[in-house]
This record gives structure tokens, C-alpha cells and sequence, in this order.
């Protein structure tokens, strides 16, 4: 190894453009509409591939190797399990309800293959990224800390998604250097009691704002008028709020769970700013609404631009010492049955 | 450059990655007999050009040149690779033609409009009318009865009305000559709800007939009217059409505004769905005028009762809110905005009046 001080900031760039992509999506989107959704496959294919070569750093770009025919296979499968479930319940609730309970013990497996095939097909440099969580593991962070949280009125729930967040980055592997997570719980609690705060805060004060409207007007018909106009407002106020915390939910969580971790000897650090994250929401769903959806490949764009070049790495030494790791490749793409279950849910 | 001028090789700048290491390698590529060549002052390397993948070109994005022995190279210069790949005659797909073309995206973008426009206005209505049509009757029974039953749980309570009325109602329903043949079994049953002057027909040929519709009724005829228009919704299988029609419209909605919001997805299907709802009461209004005059009475009596209706309705608005005023008086309420404006569907179904 090189010397340890030599520390340098190095962050992505993402060079996407949105009409560039605009054309890709488009064409896409009209073929998968033409083949009654076959396509949307092989579109998905180009479309990580599209954001993933777009995403550079120090000169490298990533790129995405899954094949069409394995995210066909597991839309399929979600589609199968979508129908079977909602028939299931059509049928009879009880079945539903063991059908459902099914579903919820094969998840944690499906998701862990599902980590596994798109990381597996990842790379930076010629590299494959990887996943070596275990199964049991999957089923104590997709299972069991979810159904903890529910039955404590969800008190864990940000134990349990500081858990899922532990399992997936923990166990993310580039060549044979390991990830390593380090964001701890009690970031994750004041993150969600925070929001919560400022969610409640400004409905008791929507609430209280439409209490004294509703009273400044004389009689029965002022109060009526009152309460009248105290719906929308309460839901006005609850969509803005919504859309603040949401923004500010989403930028802290990042920052905190990418900039808790590291790489080898590199760590990470994300960087993402709350306001401008609503600002590009705010303005995507608006032109999205003024465009009938066309605008939707920009808002990817900027999305994607505004989320990925917030982040670097504070890289240690350089970027060319990883080394492919030989067994996790053997393990993903050598065995007939791990072909056989690549698969990939997630939509 | 070591080659002389008349040799027409072409060089093009890329990054060599050996697939082992992360370490990347400047290299030149050029085409060499059936062997891509990458050389630098270091290394030399022949990749014989059958065994050499070359990702397809994606916007501005580097394109990959993977050796099935292993290693790749990015290539960031797309002119450069553009004319040596020209050089062994490897063209553009015509995939590569169309995602990278102006024109071909807003063709595609026309396409779809029209592909989007044609679905809805005659496919789905189309699709959804064949399967509804072959919908078992015991499935309609089942719907109907599960709806009655929720129905009657939170909305209606029971009829105030006498028994001998019903069984008058009953029996002019009973007799009256429909024009095709009734593939349901039809009864009424007399239900009261705050929801005032109304009828409505449940999947399974019950009509739920509310108090209030046959208080505001002067003649029993209109009635009758009314019954023929609920029994053309049964007839024609409005019910379940609106279910399939409506869900496909909030699938396909969701599908493509996908993650950006539910809110997107949701308001727009409801505008959709809502001429979907006016071309049934127009057809359910047809059926109703054809059994009208079937029966040898007038067409012009549901006009008559759907009036009153309107009026019975708007009035009761008036009372709940007297402030709305005259804002709420053109036919653009929510229980219209569903159905066609009555005095266009009376225009229809009685021309001479």
C-alpha cells in the first residue's frame, strides 16, 4: 500500500443530459407500449446503463450488466405474485391472508437475490461490485426488525430501517475491498422524531390558524364558512409541510447513511442539500403537470445530477489499488442455479 | 505518430481496464488485420475483432469495448470510434438510429398520442364490453348481493313506503315488454336514504328504488322511465364495464407517472373515467327510450323525471348551502359531471318536444 496521507477529496460527476435522455426515454417507452410491456426490460437495461456511464469519478465511468431477460424473469415473477395475491383476496380473505403471509416469508429472500444481482451487475472500472449477505441476515433485517417496529407502535421503526440500511451497505463488496457502515441508530431516531416534530407542529398550527378564521365571522354562517374553508386549508398545509419534510427527510437520510460509510481504506461523504432537493422536486412535479409527463426524463436528469454530485469519495492513496475478488465472482456468475435466480423486483 | 500518411489506420484514445485491478491504462486502438490493437508505450495487445463486444451507444455515454478473454476499454471519443468501427463495416442499429434522433422521438411521441387516444376511446371500451358480457350470472348475483349488503349497512335504511305501492310499482315493472331478451332476473326493492330522489341498479338486475324518487314521481310512468334507464345499465353491463375500464385507465396511469406522485396518477384517471360514465348513461338512456316505446309510452317522460331530479337536487344543495348560490346552478356538480347535461340527453330522447 501507499502511503496513508495523501488524502484527497475526489466527487462524481454525473454528465447526463435531459434531452439526450429525453430521446432514449421516449423511444423506449413507445416500444414497451407497442410489445404490451415485454420491452420495459430491455428499457430498464438502458436506462441504469444510460445513468450508470454517466456516472464518472476520477475519470472512470460505471456501468450496469444485467440482462434484460433476468428483470424480465422477475417482473414476472412480481406480477405473478401481484395477481395471485389480489385474487387470493378476491376469493376469500382468509386465503388472502395466508397468502400474504407467505409472500412476507419468501421477501426477505427475494430482496437479498434481488441486492445480489444488482450489485453483482455493477462495476466501476473494469470491477464488479458484489453482495455477500446471508440469507438468515436478510430475514432478521427484512422480517424480523419490520414486524419488531410494528408491534411496538412503530417506536423501532428507525432501529429497523438503520438495520435494513446495515444489511445492505455492510455486506456490499467492490472487488475485495468491503463497505463498511457506520451510521448509528440514534442518528436514525433523530432524524424521524425531528420530522415528525415539525410534520405535527405545523398541522396544530393549520389547525389553529383555521380555528380563528372560522371565528372572526359572525353566527352560524361564519362558523359554517369557517369550517369549510379549514379543510382544504389544513390539507394545503399538510401537502406543503409534506413535501418540506419530505425533502428534508430524504437529504439527511442520505447524507447520513452514505456519509457514515466507507470503502477500504476510503471513505464516503454525501453532501446533498434539503433545499435544493425541494427545489428540484417542486419544480419537476410542476413540469411534469404543465408537460403531461414529458418532462419526466429531465426530472431523472436532475435528479439524478443534483443527488450523485453531492457525493465523493475522500479517497486514501489512489483509486487503482482494488483488486477483483475471485470467489465472489465465482459464487455469482458461475453456478447454473444462481443464474437460474438472478432475479430483479425492484421496478 | 509513427505510421505514414497513406496508411489510412485510424487511432482512437481509450482506457484499458485488465478486470483484475482497478489501475486504468491510456492505450491507442486500431484496427489491425482481424485484430483490434491496443498499444501504448508500455503494453501491446491484440483482441482478435470476433471475440470483441462493443456496447451500443447511449447518448454521450462512453462506450465499452469488452474482450471476452477479459479487460475492456472505455472509449470517451465517439467520432473517433465511429470511424473505426466504420472501418470493418460495423453500421448503426437502427435502435442506435432512433434513440438518438430528434425526429424519431417526437414521431414516437405522436405515436403514442394516438396509440394512447385510440385505447382509450374504442379498445378499452371495446375489450371491456366482451368480458363483461361473458361474466357468469352467478358472479353478477354475487356482486350484486355483496354490494346490496354493504349498502345497506352504511347508506340506505329501510322504505317508509306501503306495501300495496310496492307491489303496484312491482307489478307495472313486471309488465313491462323490454326489447331484447332479459338475460336477468329483475326485481325491485324499495330502500330510503338521505341521498333524496333516486334509483339505482346493482350488477344482478336488483333495482334499489329510494323513497324519495317515488314521492317526487307524479305519474307512475315516469317511474317506469327511470326502471327502463337503470335496467339499461343491468342490460348492457355497466357496472362491471366501469370497473375493468376504470382500472386499466389507473394501472396505466400509475404506470407511467410511476413513483413521481400518486396524486398525479389519481387526478387524471378520475377526469378519464368520467366520460367513460356519460357514454354508459347515453347508452342506458337509449335502451330506456327503445323500451319506452316498446311499451307505447312516451320517451319524453324520463326527460320529465330526470328534471325534477335535477331540480330536487339543486334545491337540496341550496338548503345545505345557501351561501354556494348561483355558482352551483349550471349543471357543473359533481353527481352531473358524470352523467351528460339533461337538456341535451331530453334532446336526444324526445326531439319533437
Amino acid at each position: 500500500m501507499q502511503e496513508q496521507f495523501g488524502q484527497k477529496n475526489q466527487s462524481f460527476e454525473f454528465t447526463g443530459s435531459g434531452w439526450e435522455y429525453f430521446k432514449i426515454w421516449i423511444v423506449n417507452l413507445l416500444l414497451t407500449i407497442v410489445t404490451l410491456g415485454i420491452y420495459s426490460a430491455w428499457a430498464k437495461v438502458r436506462r441504469l446503463q444510460y445513468f450508470y456511464r454517466n456516472t464518472r469519478l476520477d475519470g472512470g465511468s460505471f456501468d450496469f450488466h444485467g440482462t434484460p431477460q433476468a428483470i424480465l424473469k422477475g417482473r414476472l415473477i412480481a406480477f405473478g405474485l401481484l395477481i395471485g395475491y389480489n385474487a387470493a383476496f378476491e376469493y376469500d380473505p382468509m386465503i388472502g391472508l395466508g397468502v400474504a403471509a407467505l409472500l412476507a416469508l419468501v421477501m426477505p429472500w427475494l430482496l437479498m437475490r434481488s441486492l445480489r444481482f444488482k450489485l453483482y451487475n455493477s462495476s466501476y472500472r473494469g470491477l464488479r461490485f458484489g453482495f455477500a449477505g446471508s440469507t438468515g441476515d436478510s430475514y432478521r433485517a427484512f422480517l424480523l426488525y419490520p414486524l419488531l417496529a410494528m408491534f411496538t407502535l412503530y417506536l423501532l421503526a428507525p432501529l429497523a430501517h438503520q438495520r435494513i440500511k446495515r444489511y445492505q451497505f455492510d455486506n456490499s463488496r467492490f472487488g475485495n475491498a468491503s463497505f463498511s457502515f457506520g451510521a448509528p441508530v440514534k442518528g436514525f431516531y433523530i432524524l424521524y422524531l425531528s420530522s415528525l416534530a415539525v410534520m405535527l407542529g405545523s398541522v396544530l398550527l393549520a389547525v389553529a390558524l383555521a380555528m380563528m378564521m372560522g371565528s372572526g365571522a359572525a353566527g352560524a354562517a361564519g362558523i359554517i364558512s369557517g369550517l369549510m374553508l379549514a379543510g382544504p386549508f389544513i390539507m394545503l398545509v399538510m401537502l406543503v409541510a409534506m413535501l418540506v419534510v419530505g425533502s428534508l427527510f430524504s437529504a439527511y437520510m442520505q447524507n447520513l447513511v452514505w456519509g457514515s460509510t466507507t470503502l477500504g481504506p476510503h471513505r464516503i461523504f454525501s453532501h446533498v442539500s434539503a433545499r435544493r432537493l425541494l427545489w428540484v422536486r417542486v419544480s419537476n412535479f410542476i413540469g411534469i403537470v404543465l408537460t403531461l409527463g414529458l418532462f419526466m426524463p429531465f426530472a431523472a436528469v436532475r435528479m439524478a445530477r443534483l443527488q450523485i454530485e453531492a457525493m465523493g469519495l475522500a479517497v486514501s492513496g489512489d483509486l487503482s489499488g482494488f483488486v477483483a475478488d475471485q470467489q465472489l465472482n465465482a459464487t455469482a456468475a458461475g453456478e447454473e442455479t444462481a443464474e437460474m435466480f438472478d432475479v430483479d423486483i425492484s421496478f | 505518430m509513427s505510421t505514414s500518411p497513406s496508411d489510412a489506420s485510424i487511432e482512437v484514445a481509450a482506457a484499458y481496464y485488465d478486470g483484475q485491478t482497478t489501475a486504468s491504462r491510456a492505450v491507442q486502438l486500431s484496427i489491425d488485420g482481424g485484430d483490434l490493437l491496443l498499444h501504448s508505450d508500455a503494453l501491446e495487445l491484440r483482441w482478435p475483432l470476433g471475440e470483441v463486444h462493443v456496447s451500443e451507444r447511449l447518448g454521450n455515454t462512453p462506450r465499452l469495448l469488452t474482450y471476452s478473454g477479459g479487460g475492456h476499454c472505455e472509449v470517451n471519443d465517439q467520432a473517433g470510434l465511429g470511424r473505426l468501427l466504420a472501418q470493418v463495416g460495423a453500421g448503426r442499429s437502427w435502435l442506435d438510429s432512433l434513440q438518438h434522433s430528434l425526429p424519431w422521438a417526437l414521431a414516437a411521441m405522436a405515436l403514442m398520442l394516438i396509440i394512447f387516444a385510440a385505447a382509450y376511446k374504442y379498445l378499452l371500451p371495446w375489450g371491456a364490453e366482451e368480458l363483461a358480457m361473458r361474466v357468469p350470472a352467478s358472479m353478477l348475483q354475487k356482486m350484486g348481493d355483496s354490494t346490496l349488503e354493504t349498502m345497506d349497512e352504511y347508506l340506505l335504511e329501510p322504505s317508509t313506503l306501503d306495501e300495496a305501492r310496492q307491489q303496484a310499482l312491482r307489478d307495472a315493472y313486471a309488465g313491462l315488454r323490454t326489447p331484447a331478451d332479459a338475460q336477468l332476473k329483475y326485481d325491485i326493492i324499495f330502500r330510503s336514504s338521505p341521498m333524496g330522489a333516486n334509483a339505482f341498479a346493482l350488477p344482478n338486475g336488483t333495482i334499489v328504488m329510494l323513497d324519495g324518487l317515488v314521492e317526487l314521481a307524479q305519474d307512475d310512468n315516469e317511474i317506469l322511465a327511470v326502471l327502463a334507464h337503470e335496467r339499461g345499465h343491468v342490460e348492457r353491463r355497466h357496472a362491471m364495464r366501469m370497473v375493468l375500464q376504470s382500472s386499466v385507465v389507473g394501472l396505466a396511469l400509475a404506470w407511467y407517472v410511476g413513483d413521481v406522485s400518486s396524486l398525479l396518477a389519481t387526478a387524471p384517471a378520475i377526469i378519464m373515467q368520467a366520460k367513460y360514465s356519460r357514454d354508459m348513461e347515453r347508452e342506458a338512456d337509449v335502451y330506456a327510450e327503445q323500451t319506452m316505446r316498446a311499451n307505447g309510452l312516451s320517451p319524453c317522460l324520463l326527460g320529465t323525471i330526470l328534471d325534477k331530479m335535477e331540480a330536487a337536487y339543486l334545491a337540496k344543495v341550496k338548503e345545505k348551502h345557501p351561501e354556494a348560490g348561483a355558482a352551483k346552478d349550471d349543471s357543473a356538480m359533481d353527481y352531473l359531471s358524470s352523467h351528460p347535461a339533461t337538456k341535451e340527453r331530453m334532446r336526444l330522447m324526445c326531439p319533437g318536444n
